[in-house]
Formats: structure tokens, sequence, C-alpha cells
């Protein structure tokens, strides 16, 4: 997991003092230098890799054999961008990734915005593990919502497609209210500060022209900030990855097969392997 | 480890802390529990991990004789057996969906949770009224000194206070932290029990104080 | 009324509930605090020059300190909720709305320092508002046993709502609520009010909706 690339850092907050910050246990900065040049440092002073892509700086600790996933829709014009922000979780960050790419808890912890009961069935779905681009896909997700986004009045059956580019990033499309032909995107770009502790950066990529900026970064924000509570109390901690531990159902699939993405690539940073 | 005939009983709450329809969560050696009241009254102790995805059981809610999960609302039966699963509401949950559970007893105001199987019933308190629950940064020797009295065997630590006396249930939650349930004795009107509820900040400020001088690492 | 808001600050979040726990209708004006930081720009410093929010604004009324707002929209709407039934009551809603303060400045500050990477002595946060806790729980066992369930009187009053807030969010800044019963009760009370809202942190109480009916059949 070392060579995979995280986010640090929001590009549009960057500043030459640098923000001191964490990657998997070591201490980083991140800043601009003279030139104006986004530089990340390590521990030891060594330089580490930098992409600016999706609003955000992205390092590495390791050497990346992989260029940073693509999200083509960051290219589409008429999207607008939005950096929601960050938001320090003390939870795992697989366990953060996981609970993205969950609905079943909709109606539970985000009531009457992505769920309500007694709307609570989670209808048969596709997941798979997308060998040509090693990517987790879930797709054909459907769920009924009583404020899907914060263009959508009233309640719809929305849909999604998750997908897993990286072992602590997840990129959601979902149905957009105002382009019917199109999906808005909406991601979770998770930095791992230690096994136990995650900065989360949500951004998205969306098709709304009415809605004020400030108004889309607080919807984000209220959804984001309802999981947290439930993700600071998981115990274990570390997101197992043994089976038995956990009692997964058919609407687990998404998680399932995360986890054994995870598993087969040793992608164990922040997870349990042996079920205590 | 307890034995199938071994075991005792810890006070983890008072009754009056846990009002129908409610859960909580409560301390004992072996961990956290949720402990809560159906709406019809009974108490029943769950672990507090929900099998599913591991959240904290006692952040959920009791709907009439049920306890369920905050994140996706499973809901479990006294006896810990899943009821139902909402995300699939025509399955009937398979019998090996448990949430593990522990025997309580509810005497004199006062909810024990079993360590183990204990023969018997908790200890009586007849004559004794709850006054309120708190922790201490401390441990029983710190508390009892700061009481300035002695334990009795079944952990009661005994304070004269004007007429009456104060009666403090300890138990022990981890090496530096213990749970004092204030019990009263003769102490009936207003104005005395409020006083004894000063008197136990000052004691837990003073346990707390011998704790950090004497006991802390 | 204009409230410059925003969504996860218990602050701005007091006025909301008190809005509408009394039927106030609110214009809301989101405020971008984080990430962007506009509290700090030159249109809210010149509303605010102290650059915190929320800001209420009534025609040429200016209020910039959230136990006014309260009792701005209690004196207008609901005065019961001003808790003047007693010189005792009286003194003690001012005595909480004083001691919000210090939620504010411990719990509060813990929270920020927490969750939106704000800089902050987290310990002392920490033990600061576990001393605050610890004297809000003791206060709550005291009425209780005066026969009363919220901190000034029997019913609720903008001392509860100035409390409420932080201390229910204190676990977003790592300070647990578990060894609380009595602050747990208080809390339960004012969540099952009539017109109450949440706020991001705080969950629905489902217990007050019966469990759904299940069609037979469905699968
Ligand atoms: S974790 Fe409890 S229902 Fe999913």
């Amino acid at each position: 997991m070392i060579d995979e690339w995280y986010p640090v850092g929001l590009f549009s907050q960057l500043d030459p003092a640098g923000r001191q910050t964490a990657l998997m246990g070591e201490p980083i900065t991140v800043g601009r230098d003279a030139e104006g040049n986004t530089r990340v440092t390590g521990g030891n002073g060594r330089t580490l890799p930098v992409r600016l892509r999706y609003g955000h700086v992205w390092s590495s600790l390791g050497e990346p054999k992989k260029e940073l996933f693509a999200i083509p829709e960051a290219d589409q014009p008429g999207r607008r961008f939005v950096d929601v922000g960050v938001v320090r979780v003390r939870c795992s960050p697989l366990r953060a990734v996981e609970n993205f790419l969950d609905v079943a808890h909709f109606p539970f912890v985000h009531t009457d915005i992505l769920g309500a009961e007694p709307h609570t069935e989670v209808q048969n779905y596709k997941v798979e593990i997308r060998e040509d681009v090693d990517e987790v896909w879930a797709t054909q997700v459907k769920f009924y919502q009583p404020q899907a986004a914060k263009s959508a009045s009233g309640g719809i059956t929305t849909e999604y497609m998750y997908r897993v580019p990286a072992p602590t990033c997840s990129v959601l499309y979902k149905t957009c209210p105002p382009r019917p032909s199109e999906w808005d995107v909406i991601t979770l770009f998770v930095q791992p500060l230690a096994e136990d502790l995650c900065d989360v950066w949500p951004w998205m990529a969306l098709f709304d022209d009415t809605t004020s900026l400030t108004d889309l970064i607080h919807f984000q924000q209220t959804i984001f900030l309802q999981d947290r509570s439930i993700l600071e109390n998981q115990i274990p901690c570390l997101l197992p990855l043994d089976p038995g531990m956990e009692i997964p159902t058919r609407a687990d699939l998404t998680s399932v097969a995360y986890r054994r993405w995870l598993k087969r690539h040793n992608y164990t940073y922040g997870a349990q392997l042996v079920a205590q | 480890m307890h034995s199938d005939t071994t075991g005792s009983w810890t006070p983890v709450a008072l009754s009056a802390d846990l009002p129908a329809g409610t859960v909580m969560p409560v301390q004992i050696p072996a961990g956290s529990l949720a402990l809560w009241r159906t709406d019809s009254g009974h108490t029943a102790a769950s672990a507090d991990r929900c099998p599913h995805r591991g959240m904290r059981l006692s952040h959920g809610f009791v709907r009439g004789e049920a306890l369920s999960c905050i994140y996706h609302g499973w809901s479990y039966a006294q006896a810990g057996n899943c009821l139902r699963i909402p995300a699939h509401p025509g399955l009937v949950p398979p019998e090996t969906i448990r949430v593990v559970t522990h025997m309580v007893e509810e005497a004199d105001g006062v909810i024990w949770v079993a360590l183990g199987r204990p023969e018997g019933r908790p200890p009586g308190l007849e004559g004794l009224v709850p006054l309120r629950s708190l922790t201490a940064l401390a441990n029983i020797d710190a508390i009892a000194a700061a009481a300035g009295g002695k334990t009795s065997p079944q952990g009661i630590v005994e304070v004269a206070s004007g007429t009456g006396t104060i009666c403090l249930l300890l138990s022990r939650q981890d090496e530096d932290r213990t749970l004092i349930h204030v019990l009263l004795k003769g102490i009936t009107d207003q104005a005395a029990r409020i006083a004894a509820v000063r008197s136990t900040e000052s004691l837990r400020r003073k346990a707390e104080d011998i704790h950090k001088k004497e006991f802390a690492q | 009324m204009k409230l410059y808001d925003y969504i996860l600050s218990p602050s701005c979040y007091k006025i909301r509930l008190m809005a509408a726990l009394t039927c106030v209708k609110l214009d809301i004006h989101p405020v971008d605090f984080h990430p962007g930081a506009e509290h700090k720009g030159a249109e809210l410093l010149a509303l605010n020059p102290a650059g915190s929010i929320p800001i209420l604004e009534d025609d040429d009324l200016v209020l910039t300190e959230s136990s006014a707002m309260l009792v701005y929209l209690a004196a207008k709407a609901a005065p019961e909720w001003l808790g003047r039934a007693s010189a005792e009551e009286a003194a003690r809603v001012q005595q909480w709305l004083s001691f919000s303060g210090r939620l504010t400045a411990s719990l509060g500050g813990a929270r920020l320092t927490e969750m939106l990477l704000r800089p902050g002595d987290i310990g002392a946060l920490q033990t600061q508002g576990v001393l605050a806790l610890r004297e809000l729980e003791a206060g709550l066992v005291e009425q209780s046993l005066r026969g009363m369930r919220f901190l000034a009187a029997n019913r609720p009053t903008v001392a509860d709502i100035a409390c409420f807030p932080y201390v229910v969010l204190a676990p977003d800044g790592g300070v647990p609520l578990d060894p609380y019963p009595a602050i747990r009760l208080w809390s339960r009370a004012l969540r099952g009010l009539d017109h109450f809202i949440e706020m991001p942190g705080i969950h629905r109480l489902h217990e007050l909706k019966p469990e759904p009916h299940i069609e037979p059949g469905e699968a």
C-alpha cells in the first residue's frame, strides 16, 4: 500500500509555509516553494512524488507503479467541481471507504435525506472486480431517497454506481436530477494518517447550475458528519478482513468484494487479519 | 475465566437512569455492554457490538421489546437473537445471528449484571435509597481513603452525613476508574439530599487527588 | 429574520433549534465557514467584527451572541421559554446561559481541533470539557431532586438550548458522554420535544416512530 497515491491536501489551500500532516504514520509537509511548485516532503526531508488532480494534492511514501487513477468526468465541460474540505475521523481509513460503499444505512443514519423507513429494502445489484482495470465496481444499485441531492425536490429512486480505484478512494456515480442522461460524481478521498486515524477529503463534480456552492458543500458535509459518529464507534476499530468477525448479507456484497480485493493485494494498512 | 457455575454480580446502573424504551452503555471488566429496557419494562444486557458491522449497540434504539442498531437497523430480542434485517424485509434472520447477552437482575433500585454464571441473586440493599451514579478517575482504595471509611465485603463504603449515612456502592471499571453508586440511608429531605450530591462531588475530587498522588504511575 | 448559518456549527444550531421549537421561520443564509473561511471575509466582518457566526439580523437589530439570539426568539415568539416564573428560575437561566460559554470554549474547541483540524491544546480542552460536563451533570441531578427535568425549571428554557448542542456533540471532540446518566436523560427529554430538529452528529430518535409494517411476501 506504500506505493499507492494518497490525498494530502487541497490544492486551493496550499501556502508557502507548508502544512504539517502525516501519511501512514510518517510526518510530511505539504506546501509550495518559491517558484510556485507544489512540494511534499517526507519525515527525513526527502522529496515525495506529487500529482495535482481533482482539487487535491496527491503523494506517496513509496514509488507508485501506476499513474493516479482517472476520473474522466473531471475533464467534462459543464460540471462544477466542489472541494468539500477536510474532516478528521478516528477510524480506520478502510472503514471510512467501506461506509461510503454502503446504502443500507441511509434510512437510519441519513434519515429523511438519503433514506427513510419504511423504504429500507436493498434490491439486488451487481458487483465485480474488474480485472482489466483492477478496480471494484458495484452497479445497478437502486435506493429510494427522500432528498437525494441538493438539486432534488421530493423523493425519487436513485441509481448508484460505486467504484474503488485505490485502497482508500472511492468514486460514486449517482442519478443526476437536472440531467437524466448524466451521472453526478461524488468522491471520497481518504488520507491515512495512521491505521486508526484518517483525514477524509470529499470532492464532487456535479451538473447543478442553480444551487449555491456553499449549499453544495454544506449538503455533503452534513452527510459525512452523520457518518462520522458511526465510524468512530465501530468495534474493532480496524477493518476485519477475515470472515467470521462480522456478518454480511446480500446488501453488503460491495463490502465483501472490497474486503476480498484488499486482501488479494495485501492492502492491509488499517485492516485486522486474524479474527479475535 | 468463569466456569459454568461460578461468577459474580456487578452493579452497573441505577434503575432510575434507565427508563422504559431506552438503552445506555455500561462498563464491566470484559468491556462495554448495551444495557436496555423494553417498552414493557424488562431489562437486558447485550454485548456492545452489533454482529453485522461492529457498531456499538448502546448507540441504538429500543422499539417495543427489541433493541435496534443505529447503523443498519438490525434488531435483537432480549435473548440476543436477531429479529429483523431492514435491508431484507422478507427475510427471517437465521438463528446463527446473535448478540452475546448477560444475565441481569434488578433490585432495590439498582441494576446488576452477571459476570459468568453466579449462583443466587445480587446482594440486597433494603433500606438504601439510590441517589446517583458517578464515575471517578480513581481506584477503589483511593475512594475508600478519601471517604475515610472501610469497604464492606459487598464493596460498600459508608460515610456519616448529618443524621444519616451516604453509602457508596463501588464497581471497578479498570485500574484507574471506578463507578460509584451513591445510596442514602436515613437522609430523606430534599435539602439534605442535595447536600449529599454536593458532598459526593467533593469526595470524588479528593479521591482523584489521592489516586493521582499515590496510585497512578 | 436572517440567520448567517453554518450547518456544522453547534452555536448556529442553537438558533435553528430554538426557532424550530418556537415555530419561528428563519431566512437562512449559509456561510462557507469550512473550508472557505467566509466568516473572516470583509462582508461578514462588517456585520460582526469579531468574525464569528451565527449572526442574526432583524431589521436594524444585529445580534452576534447566540444567547442573546435565544432570548430574542423566545421573547418574540414564546416567552415561556425565558424561564421567569421565580427569582431562582430567572437566576438559573442566567447562570446556565453564562456557563454555556465555557462549553463552547472547551468542548467546542476540542471539536474544532479534532474534527476540522483547528489549532488547539487538545488535552487541556478535553480536561476543561470534562469539568464542565461534571458540573452540568451535578446540576441536573440536583434539579431532579427538586422535581425538575430541565436546567432551570420543569420545562425547557433558553438555558437548555444554550447548553444542549456542545454537550451532545462532545464525542466529536473525543470527550465521551458514557459516564453521565443525568445528561443522557436530559438530552433525551430535549430530543423528544415537539418540533425538535437535529444537526449532523445527532441521530434521529427512531424509537419515536413505530416499527414499519412489513407486507407479507415481500422479499
Ligand atoms: S452494524 Fe449493526 S446493523 Fe449494521
